[in-house]
């Protein structure tokens, strides 16, 4: 009885087996319709920004896309500059969850008055004057003829929780090594 | 004898059958590329550094410029003119002690409805104010809403009367370079 169930059973799935047909059709219309809408929001810019793990930005209404720049991180660890670490905050047991992070420099860290962050300044300076040297042999020129100015605009993005006080630093010190437009970067909000 | 019946009719028609598998496949990973490279991020502001003149400023300045200021507090957001052009506008903070960004933005439209082409804000955080709040207030002071009255000023270039598109788009942090 039971043997013959089987046999039963086993040519009923064959049946099902030859008419199924899987219909992709449908789903290619979906991909296509996807990759349409996601070229479309894909900006052609050569900007270089990608969120970094373990850090949360801030929300915005902003709808700009950042135009490519140089780039600085704010973590709870450290401040990244070009992909280079450069300073690292005071590590705390506590500070080592990204939600318990201090922010805070160590004292040999800073100078003028607790204010410019020599390690930084240094990196924005070479990276400044790098800068100066590739726009001297770039051949664009300005109506004079002189070499297109160093344009000193500086891309930050950090973390929601950092204080003003550390971003008050970074720019100073950004300020002081000719560093004279900031762009604070955060994520799109979703409408 | 009869004719042989034509097979022409009978002949089964040949089905193509696209194989749409490696188009899929292909889709599918150019939509992960896509996705995986796209720009989630947006410029929230651009601020300049400012700028220390050493030369008076009352000899320089015919008109006084609004020059509105936006101060954090512990308790409140206080919107000020260094020139007396508005009154001082105090708001405080809500009972769970977050910025009222939406009185904020209410406040400032009425500021830009009186002085229409005046673009610039001058930002004066706290040192522990957090950076979220830093962007939502440049979010709120910058940004108009779609059920915000419509404004316009006029162009000096042209000489024609245009509709406003941001409320205060220059945003400088005021106490960057020292102060509280």
């Amino acid at each position: 009885m039971a043997f013959s169930r089987s046999i039963r059973h086993r040519r009923m799935r064959r049946k099902i087996h030859k008419d199924f047909d899987l219909q992709l059709t449908s789903m290619m219309d979906i991909l296509v319709i996807i990759l349409v809408f996601l070229l479309k929001s894909y900006s052609t810019s050569t900007h270089s920004f990608t969120s970094v793990p373990g850090i949360q930005l801030p929300v915005s209404k902003a709808s700009e896309t950042p135009p490519d720049s140089l780039h600085l991180i704010v973590t709870h660890e450290a401040i990244t500059f070009e992909g280079l670490r450069v300073v690292e905050f005071i590590q705390t047991p506590d500070s080592l969850n990204s939600s318990q992070a201090t922010y805070a420099f160590k004292p040999e860290d800073l100078d003028e008055g607790s204010m410019r962050i020599p390690r930084l300044y240094d990196a924005l300076f070479k990276a400044r004057e790098k800068a100066e040297v590739l726009r001297a042999k770039s051949p664009a020129r300005d109506t004079s003829g002189n070499p297109l100015p160093f344009d000193g605009i500086l891309a930050i993005q950090a973390d929601k929780r950092v204080t003003y006080d550390t971003l008050r630093k970074i720019m100073y010190t950004a300020g002081a090594a000719q560093f004279r437009v900031f762009r604070l970067l955060a994520t799109k909000l979703e409408h | 004898m009869l004719k042989r019946p034509s097979s022409r009719r009978h002949s089964a028609p040949q089905e193509i059958q696209i194989n749409l598998v490696p188009m899929l496949d292909a889709l599918v990973t150019m939509i992960a590329f896509l996705m995986y490279t796209m720009a989630f991020m947006s410029l929230a502001m651009e601020s300049p550094l400012p700028v220390v003149s050493t030369e008076e400023n009352a000899t320089q300045i015919e008109e006084k410029p609004l020059q509105l200021t936006l101060s954090i507090g512990d308790q409140d957001v206080m919107l000020w003119s260094p020139f007396d052009l508005i009154p001082q506008i105090t708001i405080p903070h809500q009972s769970d002690g977050r910025i009222d960004t939406l009185k904020i933005h209410e406040k400032v439209l009425e500021l830009k409805q009186k002085f229409p082409t005046e673009k610039k804000i001058v930002l004066v955080p706290k040192a522990n104010t957090s950076y979220e709040s830093i962007i939502s207030i440049i979010d709120s002071v910058k940004y108009l809403e779609r059920t915000d009255p419509l404004i316009s000023a006029l162009n000096p270039k042209t000489g024609v009367q245009e509709q406003v598109k941001e409320l205060f788009s220059e945003t400088v942090f005021g106490n960057l370079l020292g102060g509280e």
